[in-house]
């Protein structure tokens, strides 16, 4: 054997990898550019922004003021206020959202005829945009001149419930879980479609009911995709501002009502109303810190109520 | 004997008996929950064809005594410049979806085809991670950075982000172009074909359903964004989403429900046509970020 032997099969071995090394580099460099300038950095640049008293307009009078931002946020009512409605809003939402939109996926999960009609219909809603979602329904729930006081008014003459005033938390409830569904349902239904039949027509012959069906066989077995509907609903249900902050603020009124005076909107609050964008940033870092610790928290939680077909 | 087959019949006919009224009872039921979801939409056209002094009547009018088609007209009046924001939301979303699904695709390719760099699986794992971790938190930050570059204003931004590529459609390219076999890689290779041309011949014209998933996705989430072009563009370059907003108003300065709601129903339209048109890549798209984290 001469030593000289292998060597020149792996000088080629390794230029080829180191070609292709580039290449791959060379490719993905607009994701990776765009990912280090337009995520981390902006992240970062909160960050340290947060330790300022920075107002968005005279970086001459900005100075660094430590944690003091931190510390300010931990007294602030506002921000006590506007976690606890986050909270109820998320508590609400979310169950919802999965109850409703895991039923209507079971309903269209039918093999009856037709049955391609009502999943077009049901999935209308999601289609429209969030602008256009906002005022389809501000002429439902509007005071004097919404079509559902309008019909209430039928049975008792009068009615006037302020559903996108004092009582926001359920009108913005509505509409979030109107636009919502679409898209559930969907993901549920492919998670359905995905299941063995045969196990089904197994439990049926040995005389399952519908009903324990369900419980046994297509509730555990449809764990990873709740799982994940889960993950995504309550990392997008903590950030949720568009649709409280179109449906309830105009010109009259410059901010949501108390109801939905959600964490979110206070940040924007605070940044864009109030110019406040050292503090505006603090408690948005906090905000991102108790998503990913929740998220986090939901993982963990994974292995006790997750089905997995891979035993570990 | 005869009585036997008899009771069986009968116990047949009525197990038929009993399917058939329970398909009644479903029937009823998903039409219930067909216009349940469905009233909506239909009291939003039926809005935007009153009169406003009709929507503004107390107790409220159920139907227009004429139907105002000519609110549809007044949409277009020169004045609300629909027709120009229009032109320009299309322009950003088509610029913006081109630049994201070239770029994605680009980047889905390299990490489906090149496994065997080692940082691949763990840079990789950064993009899914950006698939979960939310675009809100950067994008205040991020709205600092621009209005320094004084790039606010402008469609920049929408050009950077799009050169970028995103998350999620980088997912689902590579999904997409994992399927490939090897041996249409290798052959091109010893053709002489430099990756890129692998990839800008082969793979990409072999990809156009997650192109057409990808830039609808991408077309429809610029169009139907609010609140990016309303914290980074002016009143006069900004897209129909801000513009429907707050512009039809009466020369007093009031917002006129009725017109509004005829401009968001010609802003919709467009939605509505292209799921109708694409609706299988749509869904596919939609499942897709469902499955993501698995």
């Amino acid at each position: 054997m001469s030593l000289a032997g292998p060597r020149p099969e792996r000088t080629r071995a390794t230029a080829r990898s180191r070609r292709r090394q580039r290449t791959f580099y060379t490719f993905i460099s607009p994701w990776l550019l765009g990912f280090v300038l337009l995520t981390l950095l902006p992240l970062i640049a909160g960050l340290l922004i947060s330790l300022t008293n920075y107002d968005g307009l005279n970086p001459r009078s900005m100075h660094l003021v430590g944690l003091d931002n931190y510390v300010t946020a931990f007294k602030d009512p506002l921000v006590r206020h506007a976690s606890g409605r986050t909270m109820v809003w998320v508590l609400l939402n979310l169950p919802l959202w999965i109850i409703v939109s895991f039923f209507l996926a079971i309903l269209v999960n039918q093999k009856i005829k037709g049955i391609g009609i009502f999943r077009t219909l049901f999935y209308i809603p999601s289609v429209i945009p969030a602008v256009g979602l906002v005022w389809t329904w501000k002429i439902l729930l509007e005071q004097n001149y919404g079509l559902l006081n309008g019909f209430l008014s039928l049975f008792r003459p009068g009615t006037a419930i302020g559903w996108l005033s004092d009582q926001a938390i359920y009108g913005v409830t509505s509409i979030a879980l109107w636009s919502g569904l679409g898209a559930g349902m969907i993901i549920f239904l492919a998670g359905l479609q995905g299941l063995p039949d045969e196990l089904i027509e197994a439990a049926r012959i040995d005389g399952a009911s519908s009903f324990q069906v369900f419980w046994k066989i297509t509730l555990p077995l449809m764990t990873p995709v709740l799982f994940f509907q889960i993950v995504l609903g309550l990392i997008s249900a903590f950030q949720m501002f568009v649709i409280p902050w179109l449906a309830t603020t105009s010109g009259s009124v410059p901010a949501p009502p108390r109801g939905v005076y959600l964490y979110m909107v206070n940040i924007y609050r605070q940044i864009f109303g109030v110019g406040r964008f050292g503090y505006g940033m603090a408690i948005l870092w906090l905000l991102i810190v108790v998503i990913m610790a929740l998220t986090l928290l939901v993982f963990r939680t994974q292995r006790y109520w997750v089905y997995s077909e891979v035993e570990e | 004997m005869v009585a036997i087959a008899s009771a069986q019949a009968s116990q047949t006919a009525r197990a038929r008996r009993r399917k058939k009224l329970q398909r009644l009872l479903f029937y009823t039921l998903l039409v219930l929950v067909a216009v349940v979801l469905t009233v909506p939409v239909i009291w939003l056209l039926i809005t935007s064809l009153k009169k406003d002094v009709e929507y503004l009547s107390y107790p409220i009018t159920f139907l227009p005594a004429v139907p105002q088609w000519k609110n549809y007209v007044q949409v277009f009046d020169p004045k609300f410049h629909f027709l120009k924001h229009a032109g320009m939301t299309v322009f950003l979303a088509v610029t913006y979806s081109t630049l994201c699904v070239l770029s994605s695709a680009l980047s889905g390719f390299a990490f489906a085809r090149f496994p065997d760099v080692k940082a691949s699986r763990r840079l990789f794992g950064i993009v899914v991670a950006m698939i979960i971790i939310p675009g809100i938190v950067t994008i205040i930050p991020q709205f600092m950075i621009f209005s320094k570059m004084r790039l606010t204003g402008t469609y920049w931004p929408w050009v950077l982000w799009g050169l970028a590529g995103s998350p999620f459609h980088i997912f689902l390219f590579r999904q997409f172009f994992l399927s490939f076999p090897k041996e249409l890689e290798d052959a091109a290779e010893v053709d002489g074909c430099s990756p890129f041309s692998i990839f800008w011949r082969i793979f990409l014209p072999n990809a156009q359903p997650v192109i057409a998933t990808s830039f609808i996705l991408n077309f429809v989430a610029v169009w139907g964004d609010w609140f990016t072009p309303m914290i980074y563009l002016r009143s006069d370059n900004t897209t129909l989403a801000v513009l429907i907003n707050n512009v039809f108003r009466n020369p007093a300065g009031n917002l006129i429900t009725t017109l509004t709601v005829a401009g968001t129903v010609v802003y919709i339209l467009p939605m509505v046509l292209i799921f109708f048109l694409g609706q299988r890549y749509i869904l596919k798209g939609v499942v897709t970020s469902g499955l993501a984290g698995r």
